[in-house]
């Protein structure tokens, strides 16, 4: 009878600050304890990380893994760089218009931060940093790695942190375009992290190598930020659309700082 | 409410659980620490003491990430009922059935756990949920009783020994 009874109110009183939760009403609450429990976290981090990389990667010493970072570090930024090129040349050949958008982000305005937590529930991909609304982070920016390629989108600000949805979480939908066909397409993430990309036509030319970038489409998102490379390509020639294994660019389960970019504003479209 | 004392100790592996779990998955999926201990705590100690460290605990770890506070909360629930089974039907041993039971608890809170998350539009893919996470992770807080439950059964057997002893003294 205890049991029930317990299990009653302590059900009432969740679902009740489940409520609240969403409301918006526990935020200051949820700022303190991050306030508290960051420098606590970082600790942590710190403390696990020589461990997990051990455990990565049991046989190699610790130059190889430095060597590797280094490397990955430098194939992102060229890869990005390669993107953005490629974007220039053909954006010069077919639509002067756009060309300002290709000469790199002159106007953009970044705000480095540190990742401090990621989501441990395994059915969500989301990273916390510690930067917030005092610092101008506000709901739909756009976060990027030190590569300059898309990591996701702010989905919840607090005062002093926010929360950032990756681009591998299930419920992440990105419109993309294949650089090399112009292919047009939604990069969604899944469970494990996994990215693919959706929905591309059927006579578009997509291979396996094919860099993958935001398509600026639907204007949550600027143009040609790179997310990944294609891995694999799948659909018969029946399917109405073909469908993509995305590499992600950037190495999302091993962020330790991103790029906040502040200039952009997330377009909001409404029906005409 | 000598047991109390450990409140901190709970709150230390929820912070663990945000903090430094993540960096070690296995089969694609990260443990739930906190479930596991508070799951050996409940059928080692008996489900009361768990009554006070759930919605402590649970709200603590909320707190600390994206969740709706009171999500953790909801989902660890499951833990003082399944403790209280646990009890009608013992058993020689604890330490098997305390494997059933993480696994058992790690299924209900992931279902309670994707139905909250749906409930407020944050929902998984349910299809592929139960293959690719669910019964990965419950096989993997399964795997991980063994570094809970042992210390939990020994500090109490510990204070069991210790405490007729003060009593005697005092």
């Amino acid at each position: 009878m205890r049991t029930l009874v317990w299990l009653l109110v302590v059900g009432l009183v969740a679902l009740v600050a489940i409520v609240l939760s969403q409301l918006g009403a526990l935020d200051p609450l949820k700022n303190g304890a991050l306030t508290v429990a960051s420098p606590l976290e970082r600790g942590l981090r710190s403390a696990a990380s020589p461990a997990a990389d051990f455990l990565d990667n049991t046989t190699n010493r610790q130059d190889l893994e430095e060597e590797n970072r280094l490397l990955r570090q430098q194939i992102e930024e060229l890869t990005a760089e390669i993107a953005s090129l490629k974007e220039s040349q053909l954006t010069a050949a077919d639509l002067a218009g756009l060309a300002e958008v290709e000469k790199g982000r002159p106007d953009d305005r970044f705000l480095v931060a540190r990742v401090i937590a990621r989501d441990p529930s395994n059915l969500k991909e989301r990273l916390a940093i510690d930067r917030g609304s005092s610092d101008g982070v506000a709901e739909g920016m756009v976060v990027m790695s030190q590569g300059q390629s898309l990591v996701g989108v702010i989905s919840k600000v607090l005062d002093d942190f926010a929360w950032v949805t990756l681009i591998t979480d299930p419920n992440s939908n990105v419109n993309a375009m294949v650089l090399e066909s112009r292919a047009q397409g939604v990069v969604s993430g899944s469970l494990h992290g996994g990215l693919s990309m959706d929905l591309i036509p059927q006579d578009a030319k997509v291979e396996p190598g094919n860099t993958v970038a935001t398509s600026s489409l639907g204007g949550n998102f600027p143009q040609a930020l790179l997310i990944g490379q294609v891995a694999a390509v799948q659909g018969e020639s029946q399917d109405v659309f073909k469908k993509a294994e995305v590499e992600p660019a950037a190495s999302l389960s091993r962020l330790e700082n991103v790029l906040v970019l502040t200039s952009f504003v997330a377009t909001r479209l409404t029906s005409p | 409410m000598r047991y109390l004392l450990f409140v901190p100790l709970t709150l230390f592996v929820a912070l663990a659980q945000v903090a430094a779990v993540p960096y070690f998955p296995l089969l694609g999926v990260t443990a739930n620490p906190l479930l596991v201990l508070l799951m050996c705590w409940a059928i080692v100690r008996g489900p009361r003491e768990t009554m006070v460290l759930i919605p402590v605990a649970g709200i603590f770890k909320d707190l600390i990430t994206s969740d709706p506070v009171g999500a953790s909360v909801l989902a660890l629930l499951p833990v003082v009922p399944l403790a209280a089974i646990r009890e009608r039907w013992p058993t020689e041993s604890d330490f098997l059935p305390t494997l059933a039971v993480v696994a058992v608890a790690s299924l209900c809170y992931y279902l309670l756990y994707m139905m909250v998350l749906t409930a407020v539009g944050d929902g998984p893919p349910w299809l592929q949920s139960p293959m690719r996470v669910i019964l990965p992770a419950a096989l993997f807080n399964a795997l991980l009783t063994p570094i809970f439950y042992l210390p939990v059964r020994w500090a109490t057997t510990l204070s069991e020994m210790v405490r007729p002893r003060m009593r005697v003294a005092g």
